[in-house]
């Protein structure tokens, strides 16, 4: 959101937006590749049909406001919000559930604020938010993992989407899900008579969580953001975990490397919390941004009313990253700051 | 010139004060009658809706039994309710609160039948997600009708469960923890209409003459 | 006090300075319940109800009343009439009531209500002010109502469940089904939905109302025949 100026001297990167969404695009891939492994093809059904919807809404809502289709469409940011809506979303959504999500997105958060730079909130996650309450049973049945059920074909993945109700695929409560449920059990006996737990953070979960890390890994080697809002964003979440972590019982929380491979943390700390136009500007500013953000995850995973929190957290975050930025911005070079009781800093 | 206005004014506001507090009044009085059959008629909704007319003829209302805080789950002391019929208890709605909900406790009302089948559950006050664990309310689901007529000997005890424990109780889908709640809940209070059946099914005092509202001014 | 005088009222109140969607006032209730049209009606009836009598008596005494204590005087009828309707609420629709619960004694803090009887009513005679608070009361009622409509046929699917609160047993069957199966769209009936559609309806208004100029500017600009051009700028083609 362009409420801060920031101060010269600007740096400019020979990089434009529609290079920099390709490379994000790009940095996706892994993850989707595990999540197609484990979970099927249902991810990148979600992800076509997303895009393609995504793409039209956005095509609609720039003709309504009189824009020039061809430069705004080029720009990817629309197939990357489907992208990045998609991944969160559980694989075989039927198709209507994808359209409702992808219009919010796009026409609720980007284009009725007045589209991509002025949106403050980070379209994927509103859409995410929008149907997760408005559809909690269907955004909380996720497919059993390659492992406990047979993974779905192709063409299961496609009946699933656009004639739903046909198709009957055997769902299993996420690890996320099935650690709150219980609080009588050790953890250790949890693990082991729960096969969806898998070795750290859940079948099929822990690998993508990697893949994602390793993606956002390669974009931290490219540049297309720093490495501040995501390492504070792990880091405090991994603190808070290792805090209300009493080693044994279920009824706490989990262990940090549980939280850390679990739900959707790797794929927000680097393609959700990194988002540029919705998060904090300065370097301070980031990571008190990702820190927040880490602390909200944990709350709401833990003691919150649905399973995972990513979405949550980022939104309110969002709500706060023009007060972070007013707070943090950095001193002019060759300015003192404002003396306030005496003391500087 | 000052005091006369202010005296002026002060009287004005006196004025005024006198005619709306009069209307206030007025209004009070012409609905007070009103007001508390409503009351009492809407208190009464929930307890008819477990034990409806035909199988009572006292005023349930007036029909109580204190139960302390620290029984069925309550944090504050509540009051069970007896169905008579004649002097026989028929049934009794037991106060349960569910401490373990998603997010925080579940208010309910478990009506026990005399032979210690269920009556009726009735969620009375709840903070689960909506559209997930809501659903224990009658108005969003009839799930909670599946306990009628079941009792502790069907299914068994260790049966009284959700099926992801072993149990017999359907959850609903998208939720475990509630149904599961519920259903801790509606066991406890049928064990304690079980433990305390002397005393809860006693026989009333003789009303030969009349079942008339007892005069025993629990509210 | 021409026919003219209760045509602009109306037209203030309904529509060029609606309560709800141009002043923004009441927003309180106004979000928090019109999760469905019962409710939504509910508080539109006992709002309307309070503005109208509020207005008249503020108009009748107006001229008793110095500005010195008018303020105090007017929160005074206020109050009282919020609490009659209150009171008459709750033995006649006792559920009704229940469900509405803070937000019925809270009209007495609904700036519109305070807001008409000072600027509106305390300045003007009797017909014209119980034409304004009628006026404005209707207002903000048919926004309160079309957004419980709104979010109750989002939500739910139907329309008008559940009016025997207002109406007695015999509205227990009105509720419409528009939509059987219907896939809940909770987001409707929770409070963000009541934030995100108070939003739209508020950009429908605008929209309505660019249209409308677009169309008189349009009729306006129609050049007038032998019209003399006066300045020109460019060239000339």
């Amino acid at each position: 959101m362009a409420l801060l100026r920031v101060t010269s001297p600007h740096a400019h990167g020979p990089m434009s937006t529609p290079r920099v969404m390709q490379q994000v695009l790009l940095a996706t891939l892994p993850g989707i590749a595990v999540l197609t492994h484990f979970f099927g093809f249902g991810t990148l059904v979600n992800i076509v049909w997303g895009g393609l919807l995504a793409v039209a809404f956005e095509a609609l809502a720039l003709k309504l406001r009189g824009r020039e289709l061809g430069i705004y469409l080029r720009d990817c940011s629309a197939l990357v919000t489907a992208v990045l809506l998609g991944i969160a979303m559980p694989p075989y959504s039927p198709w209507w559930l994808i359209g409702v999500g992808m219009a919010s997105a796009i026409l609720l958060a980007k284009h009725l604020y007045g589209g991509l730079g002025y949106n403050p909130f980070n379209p994927a996650m509103v859409g995410y938010v929008v149907l997760l309450i408005s559809f909690p049973v269907q955004m909380t049945s996720w497919e059993a993992p390659r492992g406990i059920g047979e993974v779905p074909g192709l063409l299961d993945a496609l009946r699933a989407c656009f004639t739903p109700g046909a198709f009957d695929g055997v769902t299993a409560a996420t690890p996320l899900d099935v650690l709150k449920q219980n609080n009588s059990l050790l953890v250790d006996n949890l693990w082991a008579s729960q096969p969806v737990f898998g070795r750290w953070g859940g079948l099929g979960w822990e690998w993508a969580n990697i893949a994602f890390l390793a993606g956002g890994a390669w974009l931290l080697y490219r540049r297309i953001f720093t490495w501040h809002a995501p390492l504070a964003f792990l880091a405090v979440l991994a603190l808070m975990a290792a805090l209300f972590y009493d080693g044994g019982s279920s009824a706490s929380g989990g262990s940090p490397l549980f939280h850390l491979l679990s739900g959707a943390t790797m794929f927000g700390a680097f393609f959700i919390v990194t988002d540029p136009v919705t998060s904090a500007v300065s370097v301070r500013g980031r990571l008190v941004y990702g820190a927040l953000a880490g602390l909200l995850v944990y709350l709401i995973r833990v003691w919150g009313n649905y399973p995972d929190a990513v979405a949550f957290a980022v939104l309110i975050m969002n709500f706060a990253a023009p007060f972070i930025d007013h707070y943090t911005q950095p001193r002019t070079y060759g300015h003192r700051k404002p003396q306030r009781s005496g003391g500087d800093e | 010139m000052l005091g006369q206005s202010i005296s002026r004014n002060s009287l004005l506001l006196g004025v005024f004060a006198v005619i709306t507090t009069l209307l206030i009044a007025g209004t009070y009085l012409l609905t007070r009658d009103r007001i508390a059959a409503a009351q009492r008629q809407a208190e009464e909704k929930a307890l008819l809706e477990i034990v409806p007319d035909e199988r009572h003829d006292n005023n349930m209302l007036d029909d109580t039994l204190a139960i302390p805080p620290g029984e069925l789950g309550l944090k504050q002391p509540r009051s069970a309710y007896i169905a008579r019929r004649g002097r026989q208890a028929a049934a009794v709605i037991l106060p349960v609160t569910a401490p373990d909900g998603y997010s925080g406790a579940i208010d309910l009302i478990v009506g026990v039948n005399r032979d210690g089948t269920v009556a009726g559950v009735r969620v009375l006050n709840h903070r689960e997600t909506p559209g997930l664990g809501d659903k224990v309310d009658l108005n969003k689901s009839d799930w909670v009708l599946g306990f009628d007529g079941r009792s502790l000997d069907d299914p068994s005890v260790e049966r009284w469960a959700v099926k992801k424990d072993g149990g017999a109780f359907d959850q609903f889908t998208g939720a475990t923890i509630t149904p599961r709640a519920v259903v801790t809940a509606t066991r406890g209070a049928l064990e304690y209409a079980r433990t305390r059946h002397g005393e809860l099914f006693a026989d009333g005092p003789d009303t030969a003459t009349q079942p008339a509202p007892a005069d025993s001014g629990a509210h | 006090m021409a026919a003219a005088d209760y045509r602009e009222l109306s037209l203030n109140g309904l529509w060029k300075n609606n309560p709800a969607i141009v002043q923004l006032l009441g927003l309180c209730p106004l979000l928090a319940v019109t999760g469905s049209v019962v409710n939504a009606l509910g508080l539109a009836a006992a709002t309307t109800l309070v503005l109208l009598c509020s207005n008249t008596a503020v108009s009748l005494i107006r001229n008793v009343v110095s500005d010195a204590v008018r303020l105090p005087v007017f929160v005074m009828i206020i109050a009282a009439a919020v609490t009659c309707i209150e009171l008459l609420m709750q033995a006649f629709t006792y559920e009704l009531y229940q469900i509405l619960g803070i937000f019925l004694p809270l009209i007495t803090t609904n700036c519109v209500i305070l807001g008409r009887a000072d600027a509106y009513a305390s300045k003007n005679p009797l017909p014209l002010a119980m034409c304004d608070g009628l006026m404005m009361g209707l207002g903000f009622g048919i926004i309160l109502v079309l957004l419980g409509a709104l979010r109750e046929l989002l939500g739910t699917g139907a329309l008008f469940a559940n009016m025997d609160l207002l109406f007695g047993p015999a509205a227990a069957d009105w509720k419409v089904v528009l939509v059987e199966d219907y896939q809940a769209f909770l987001l409707a009936i929770l409070p963000p939905g009541a934030f995100i559609f108070t939003g739209l309806l508020i950009a429908g208004k605008n929209l309505i109302d660019r249209q409308i100029k677009r169309r008189q500017d349009a009729r306006k600009a129609q050049p007038v025949k032998g019209a003399k051009r006066v300045r020109v700028t460019g060239t000339i083609s």
